[in-house]
């Protein structure tokens, strides 16, 4: 990437911080709910003018790639809410234009005009839940999430890994504590407990009623969900009196740290892992794996080198054919695995092609990006971070 | 044009669900990089020449206009449906068919992306040099229908002069070949060069065939600034006279080095003073000595200059270079660049002229312009900035645009020297062709006589 796109993308990032995230997030503590979507789409209104359709994002979408018309590309996203903006009717052509972008951010990345499409999408998705257009897939997620607070319909204890005695022992207060996740606690419970193995060490403790983070209802344009959900993790985090919220799910990360108060430090597994690398027992592992940035951990929040900082402690990286600022989405955020699981299927297979030769394992640091990517098969394993660091410390 | 429920029974049987006339989708296909807008009435997207042929066989029958798209990257609306009907998004022909390299040439389908296509010829030490801004996202075969080049075409010419042979299905559905893989050909009209830069307006490319060139082994960058843009041009001059060819020459004029250093101080670029960069290419040792040659000849006229031959540093400034476009709306995100007025060409010798002209037209309809472009064929880019919320804004802009192709053409140039025509330049035609301009009409109703293909284009 070129320097000043690079400092662009900083100041968009500094932009939404100072008036469009954090404090969309404040407000929903302070100020009631219909701030955050004024608020938020008329930020994006300037961003939608910004486009030039010079179509730069076009050669990079990854949804594109797969579906092959315009309305499944940034450009053609741009254009259709540009012409929402302008008044015209939102047809179910629109929806699935708008849904189908997966929020990877790679658009963002190469803009050259500066602007921050999945930003836009985000709040243009807001107003078509206001305006009551909505997909049966997101209609299904909504009600789930605010029936059940996380998105597969669960009814079991999101601490259901950790046995009654181990929950009896969870402190009720401490400086640190380990946000799980959907993902983690009902689908991958054993990253929980991986990961929750090696925190506890630290001090960490569990929310005693965590919910969903919000992530995909922020990401679907579902905001009043959104907020009451957001209220009550908030109400749960402030009890324990941490200062820092640890979490191993990339879509959880970019939500508590950019769209939640700034009342907590937000840090990645990845990055309390390298912040302690020296006080963890690792033995070098003989084998070589290569890294997916996932998205939401990498283009969205920089997060790059304290993954590869863990690999390299245990064992061999061996990068992928794009990584990075250049890394290709899983096809599993924004919605699209629950909407369109086909497409995001496929992007999950052209995914696995940027996979080196020769590797044991392909790591990621996100539940999602490891579901989806191995459901695309593959030849090669898939492992998330915490897998490995467990290896490391067997 | 008024969808025909007919005509959409046809078209599927031809490509299947390949067809749309969802609004959202047609609006997707309303408008490229430029201002020009206009809906179309279905979209197709096509995988093949006989697809294509079938489809516009029916579009003759039925009089149906018929539009080309590519990647939809152009700046002139060469691919914008003005007058409705079919678009053909031909980005699904995107096949690389053949790599000669004994016969150092490609055969490839139109939706071939430039950079695939140079990815692919990388590794063999091949290049298809002509390079547009958009290399990364633009189709071959718009390449193709709009002449297209780039900074690189001073020394190696441009999209034109490295096309062989075009598959073309004609107005009426027939399908010809315009040349040959042979390297010359005496016998008959240039057929080839006919369509090259016909935007879509005589007949639809299926295939070409494109000649390639061996990769240069090393680059070298010489950065000279000048006390004024006639001393720069001087220069520039001079180097072509003393027998270096330049593999690229760019000038960035002193208002938008200002801007740029603005932005970034810590650019690496000339504190001050009207800038060119001279590239040179070949071997080590031949462009060691163009790079020397260079620095000779701008010795005398230059108030500094720099050689820069490691990777890294080029990168660096070029880099610099390409952020001229975008400068304006990073210092002021209210502003933000449109795509008008900014291909204009004029006689090598002029380009100072033409900058001092350029200058007095964004301070009389106050716009911030950046002024940078390929000073070694004398095309100029400009970059204009406005407020896209503001009315009065793009009236003013409009109003700089059309003094600014005016002013071109007074000077001996043109109107667009890669961009393109299509219909946001057609009204200057006449004015820059004269009676010349009639032969073209000419051609175009002996190869269109229905008047289908990319109607509303070109000024025809």
């Amino acid at each position: 990437m070129k320097n000043g796109e690079k400092k662009e993308m900083k100041q968009v990032k500094t932009g939404k911080k100072e008036s469009g995230k954090k404090e969309s997030g404040k407000k929903i503590e302070a100020q009631g709910k219909n701030q955050i979507k004024k608020q938020s789409f008329e930020v994006d209104q300037r961003s939608v003018y910004k486009c030039v359709q010079c179509g730069t994002c076009r050669s990079v979408c990854p949804v594109f790639e797969v579906v092959g018309w315009e309305s499944a590309n940034t450009r053609g996203r741009m254009l259709i809410i540009k012409s929402l903006l302008e008044g015209r009717d939102p047809d179910s052509d629109v929806l699935s234009s708008l849904a189908t972008c997966t929020t990877c951010g790679i658009c963002a990345e190469k803009c050259p005009a500066g602007a921050n499409p999945p930003k836009v999408v985000e709040a243009a998705r807001a107003e078509l839940v206001k305006q009551g257009v909505v997909g049966e897939g997101q209609a299904k997620l909504n009600a789930t999430l605010t029936k059940f607070g996380n998105s597969f319909g669960e009814t079991k204890s999101r601490l259901h890994w950790l046995s009654e005695a181990e929950r009896s022992e969870i402190p009720k207060k401490a400086d640190y504590v380990y946000f799980v996740g959907c993902f983690d606690s009902y689908r991958y419970p054993e990253f929980a407990k991986k990961t929750f193995e090696v925190l506890r060490k630290f001090g960490v403790t569990l929310l005693q009623d965590e919910r969903c983070c919000a992530s995909p209802l922020l990401r679907t344009g579902f905001l009043e969900s959104a907020e009451k959900i957001m209220e009550h993790n908030l109400e749960e985090l402030r009890k324990t009196g941490a200062h820092t919220i640890i979490t191993g799910c990339a879509g959880c990360y970019t939500t508590l740290k950019n769209d939640y108060p700034d009342e907590f430090r937000v840090i990645s597994v990845p990055e309390f892992l390298a912040e302690h690398l020296e006080e963890l027992p690792l033995k070098k592992l003989d084998l070589t794996v290569s890294y997916h940035d996932p998205c939401h951990l990498g283009r969205h929040n920089e997060i790059y080198d304290e993954p590869r900082k863990v690999i390299r402690a245990i064992c061999e990286l061996k990068e992928m054919k794009n990584i990075r600022e250049n890394s290709r989405c899983c096809g599993g955020g924004g919605g699209v695995r629950i909407g369109y699981p086909e497409i995001s299927l496929d992007l999950a297979k052209k995914r696995l092609e940027d996979v080196p030769e020769g590797v044991d394992y392909l790591v990621t640091s996100c539940p999602l990006c490891v579901r989806n990517l191995r459901d695309a098969g593959g030849d090669v394993e898939v492992l998330d971070l915490i897998e490995l660091v467990a290896l490391a410390l067997e | 044009m008024t969808v025909n429920a007919d005509v959409i029974d046809e078209l599927r049987e031809i490509v299947g669900k390949r067809v749309s006339v969802s609004p959202s989708e047609l609006y997707c296909y309303s408008s490229d990089a430029s201002q020009v807008r206009g809906l179309p009435d279905y979209v197709l997207r096509p995988l093949n020449t006989e697809e294509v042929s079938r489809i516009v066989r029916l579009a003759y029958e039925r009089e149906i206009p018929v539009t080309v798209r590519g990647a939809g990257t152009g700046l002139a609306g060469g691919a914008v449906p003005v007058k409705g009907g079919i678009v053909l998004d031909m980005s699904g022909m995107d096949r690389i068919v053949e790599l000669d390299i004994d016969n150092i040439q490609v055969v490839v389908e139109p939706g071939v992306i430039q950079d695939k296509l140079n990815e692919a010829l990388k590794p063999l030490g091949f290049f298809f040099p002509p390079n547009p801004g958009s290399s990364a996202m633009c189709t071959i075969g718009g390449m193709i229908a709009y002449n297209a080049s780039g900074m690189r075409c001073v020394k190696y010419g441009t999209t034109r002069n490295y096309v062989r042979d075009l598959e073309v299905v004609l107005a009426d559905g027939k399908v010809i070949h315009t040349g040959s893989r042979m390297l010359k050909s005496a016998a008959g009209y240039d057929l080839t060069q006919l369509m090259v830069g016909s935007e879509g307006t005589l007949g639809i490319i299926t295939k070409a065939s494109l000649k390639i060139a061996p990769l240069p082994k090393t680059r070298k960058l010489v950065m000279a600034a000048f006390e004024s843009a006639e001393l720069a041009g001087k220069a520039v001059v001079k180097t072509f006279s003393s027998g270096v060819v330049p593999s690229a020459c760019e000038i960035l004029d002193r208002v938008s080095l200002k801007v740029l250093k603005r932005y970034d101080p810590n650019l690496v670029l000339p504190a001050e003073g009207d800038v060119i960069l001279f590239e040179v290419d070949g071997t080590e040792n031949s462009a060691r000595e163009a790079a020397a040659q260079v620095m000779e000849v701008c010795s005398g006229l230059a108030l500094t200059l720099k050689l820069a031959e490691s990777e890294e540093e080029m990168t660096k400034i070029w880099a610099a270079r390409r952020l001229v476009g975008a400068a304006v709306s990073r210092l002021d995100p209210t502003k933000s660049r449109i795509y008008v007025g900014e291909d204009v060409g004029v006689p090598m010798k002029q380009i100072p002229k033409l900058l001092e002209k350029v200058q007095e037209i964004s301070e009389e309809f106050e716009l911030p312009a950046m002024k940078y472009g390929h000073i070694g064929d004398g095309n100029l880019h400009v970059a204009l900035f406005i407020d896209v919320l503001k009315e009065d804004e793009w009236a003013r802009l409009n109003a700089a645009a059309d003094k600014i192709h005016r002013t071109a053409i007074e000077l001996g140039g043109t109107v667009s020297s890669e961009h393109g025509v299509g219909a946001a330049r057609g009204q200057y035609m006449e004015l820059q062709w004269g009676p010349a301009f009639g032969v073209m009409r000419t051609i175009k109703n002996a190869l269109d006589p229905k008047g289908i293909l990319n109607p509303g284009k070109l000024g025809l």
